[in-house]
């Protein structure tokens, strides 16, 4: 197959809407996007001269709603700083003004939280700002910069340096792959480009890409001395789940890129396969290292509930060679664990949920529930990939969802939008929503739905998971009543019209709506 | 800011002879006992020369390089022939940081050191070549220039720019005070140049306020660093400055223009011939 989207010998990335054909926002039936991402065309048609995975041919793009305005997002800068910056043995710069970092003292904390998680030493997050200020702006500032990675070299000693490219600094061309490489030179330690400036893409998750991009191209061992059991495992800030599930089969996890040392980025080039919790998150990464140093990436959908988790172990054997035990192992975990899960299954009898996160994460997020006998007709993605980097059949998270625990009927592709994912949950009206970030909860808590708010993203991986989010959720639908008394004494800042609106997309099929007077109503709310 | 000042800026397309009519016109102004002060939006600083006498003039950006905040007026403002006040807004080193912030830089810290004076009757913004981004649109934003004059020849690059100029100040005219005031009309000595320039003013909605005939005078007294009003006061062509000097003084047209389409504007070019006429006239 002649696919070679991933260039390392660039410094910069494609976004996802040019390599996968990624989108923000969609609304209809799970089965409805299968259909219409067309994974397979799109994987095999993975050649340089683009196709349907986002180049020339416009024959097959994945149609989207655009919506006038967006009421929140991330960005690939912010998604930078929560990656490359979670190294607790290298620095990121990042080359901007000082707002760009407002977010810092939530990594920090998040941070501290992923060092424990992974046993590791708690400590605090070392990003720099080159707090850029107007002069800066008219002048350049590649002096700041330069003085900024030379006294972060003299007071940390970083193993490496990063340094991120903002939306102000791209505007006005600084040219940080040339200083990168003038003070590597200068002070003998690896810098790091990164061009995530927050225009780059529609969508943060190409954040996640140039992360990986930077530490494939110039941290991963060039020389790799093989190590037969160990597995790269793509991940966040999530709990070692993943020892516990892997050991059984001799194998040792090498997580991937938070929290991990530079020793351990390094020896990602040596492990003998690469897995993720989620290909939106993982494949960018998984795909770079099998192009480039031939580590195999485990083909299979994702480790959640016993159909996912099953193929994702087999597919981790028949790589490792393990695939003599494999089927005992399965077939005991299924033993120890299925009585936990129909008991769970009576208990959350009647129960309808819902879930919000994060693309392909949600497919294996909504397989869970589903495991646990709960009703989902309806969920939200923040954006949509239609096919993922490797571009392999059976990492069609989505439609293996669809295949194996059936259809949802409103399947949303929307990035975090408060105003919208009001109508998008009275739409369906779950019992509990699942959620994992920031600004969801509320509004959900406030017409009386309890949220699980999951900050683990390992909580729910393999058949341990299953267990652990259904007795979570118990917890989480007690508070019920406490949502339903909050529900009757808050009010929405939306006037009538928009919470009587049936579909939650009416501005982007009717975007003139947007013209009209508005009756601002007795209290003055907005939209 | 003074009672009564005029703010003015003049765009136009790189070349045109914005410099050169701005610092003709403003030593008509002052001759008739104007007092003006002439702001170099153009990282080549050479907006104030012919006033100067040079280039002696350090910008405004260089100085805050070098001296960081903490600078005085006298430091950037210098007077030249007739009293006017010259500035250089100046800009950063070729390819880097970003010449259209320096400008907003510039007339931020000018109105901070209090260079807009109570005797002022006029400041003159002589802006770069087009409006290449939002930096350079700036003296037309923030209530700074509320009269604009666009420099243009009977060429068509010249008319192209200057329609563009038309549609930044279309932009910017619905969210504040600013106006065209006119055309002035730099010949370049082609055939039916006045016609052709009353017909793109009017299709504008403004008027050509002043044909400035070719003069080699001009020339000759650039290269000796003056206007043609100081080195040769009894010219024609220096009347010709004092002339645009007084419509300016006493214009009352003041427009939202209408900037016209690309096929517009080729119908208009082709109506006066000057399609035919490419490459056929002498400069």
């Amino acid at each position: 197959m002649a696919r070679k989207k991933i260039n390392l010998n660039l410094a910069s990335v494609d976004n996802r809407e040019m390599r996968l054909g990624s989108i923000i926002s969609w609304d209809g039936s799970a089965s409805e996007l299968v259909e219409a991402s067309k994974y397979e065309i799109r994987g095999q048609k993975k050649t340089e001269g683009g196709g349907c995975a986002g180049g020339r041919s416009t024959g097959c793009k994945l149609c989207e709603l655009n919506m006038p305005f967006n009421q929140q997002t991330m960005c690939s800068h912010s998604i930078v700083g929560c990656q490359v910056g979670n190294i607790p043995d290298c620095i990121l710069i990042e080359h901007s003004p000082i707002g760009c970092s407002a977010i810092h003292p939530r990594f920090n904390l998040g941070f501290r939280i992923g060092l424990m998680r992974r046993g590791k030493e708690a400590e605090n997050i070392q990003i720099f700002s080159t707090n850029l200020l107007e002069r800066d702006m008219v002048f350049g500032a590649s002096d700041k910069l330069r003085q900024t990675i030379r006294d972060a070299w003299e007071r940390f000693h970083p193993k490496a340096i990063f340094i991120s490219m903002s939306c102000s600094t791209a505007i006005i061309g600084e040219d940080i792959e040339s200083i990168a490489a003038e003070i590597e030179e200068e002070i003998g330690v690896t810098v790091i480009p990164l061009f995530c400036e927050g225009f780059r893409s529609k969508h943060w998750s190409t954040g996640f890409d140039i992360s990986q991009h930077g530490v494939v191209r110039q941290i991963v061992n060039k020389n790799p001395k093989k190590q037969e059991d160990l597995i790269n495992i793509v991940a966040l800030w999530g709990t070692d789940y993943f020892t516990e599930m892997l050991k059984p089969l001799g194998l040792r996890v090498n997580y991937l890129i938070d929290m991990a040392s530079y020793d351990e980025l390094a020896q990602a080039s040596e492990a003998a396969a690469t897995a993720t919790f989620c290909h939106t998150l993982g494949s960018y990464m998984a795909t770079a290292l099998e192009d480039e140093y031939g580590v195999p990436q485990v083909d299979a959908p994702q480790p959640y509930g016993f159909s996912g988790t099953d193929e994702w172990l087999r597919a981790i054997a028949k790589i490792m060679g393990k695939e003599d035990i494999v089927e005992d192992y399965i077939a005991r975990e299924h033993t120890r664990v299925l009585p936990k899960v129909e008991e769970l299954r009576e208990k959350l009898k009647g129960i309808k949920g819902f879930v919000a996160t994060g693309s392909s994460y949600a497919h294996g997020m909504i397989s869970v529930i589903r495991e646990l006998g709960i009703e989902v007709d309806g969920s939200i993605v923040f954006h949509h990939d239609p096919v993922y980097d490797s571009g392999t059949t059976n990492q069609n998270t989505l439609k293996h969802l669809v295949e194996n625990y059936g259809e949802i009927d409103h399947f949303t592709v929307s990035k975090t939008q408060q105003f919208q994912f009001y109508g998008l949950l009275k739409r369906v009206n779950p019992d509990f929503i699942i959620i994992r970030h920031n600004g969801l909860a509320p509004l959900a808590a406030k017409i009386g739905i309890p949220a699980f708010a999951m900050g683990d993203e390992h909580f729910p991986v393999g058949y341990d998971g299953i267990v652990r989010v259904g007795e979570a959720l118990i917890e989480i639908l007690a508070r019920k009543k406490f949502n339903q008394v909050l529900q009757r004494h808050v009010k929405l800042p939306y006037t009538d019209w928009w919470l009587s609106q049936k579909d939650p997309f009416i501005l982007a099929k009717q975007p003139e709506i947007l013209d009209d007077p508005v009756d601002m109503g007795e209290d003055k709310a907005a939209i | 800011m003074a009672k009564g000042l005029r703010q003015i800026a003049i765009y136009g397309k790189g070349g045109i002879g914005k410099s050169t009519t701005t610092q003709n016109l403003t030593a008509g102004l002052a001759e008739a006992g104007k007092k003006v002060m002439i702001v170099g939006c153009d990282p080549k600083a050479d907006s104030t020369r012919l006033l100067l006498g040079g280039l002696a003039q350090k910008t405004v950006l260089d100085t805050l390089r070098t001296e960081g905040e903490d600078i005085s007026l006298d430091q950037i403002l210098k007077e030249g022939f007739h009293g006017i006040e010259c500035v250089e807004s100046g800009g950063p080193e070729p390819g880097v940081g970003c010449a259209g912030r320096g400008i907003i830089t510039s007339i931020g810290l000018l109105e901070s050191l209090g260079a807009y004076t109570e005797d002022l009757d006029y400041v003159f913004y002589d802006v770069l070549g087009d409006v290449v981004c939002g930096g350079f649109a700036m003296p037309i934003r923030e209530g700074k220039a509320r009269e604009i004059y666009i420099v243009a020849s009977g060429e068509m690059m010249a008319l192209y720019a200057a329609n563009n100029i038309a549609k930044g100040i279309q932009r910017y005219a619905k969210q504040g005070e600013v106006r065209l005031g006119g055309i002035i009309c730099n010949s370049r000595n082609v055939d039916r140049e006045i016609e052709l320039l009353k017909a793109f003013a009017k299709e504008l909605g403004t008027q050509l306020i002043h044909f400035v005939p070719r003069n080699n005078i001009v020339q000759r007294a650039e290269i000796r660093r003056k206007t043609v009003i100081e080195y040769k006061s009894d010219a024609d062509q220096a009347d010709e400055y004092r002339n645009l000097a007084r419509k300016i003084e006493e214009n009352k047209l003041f427009v939202i223009p209408k900037p016209m389409t690309q096929e517009r504007l080729e119908e208009i070019l082709l109506e006066y011939g000057l399609m035919d006429l490419a490459g056929d006239y002498e400069i």
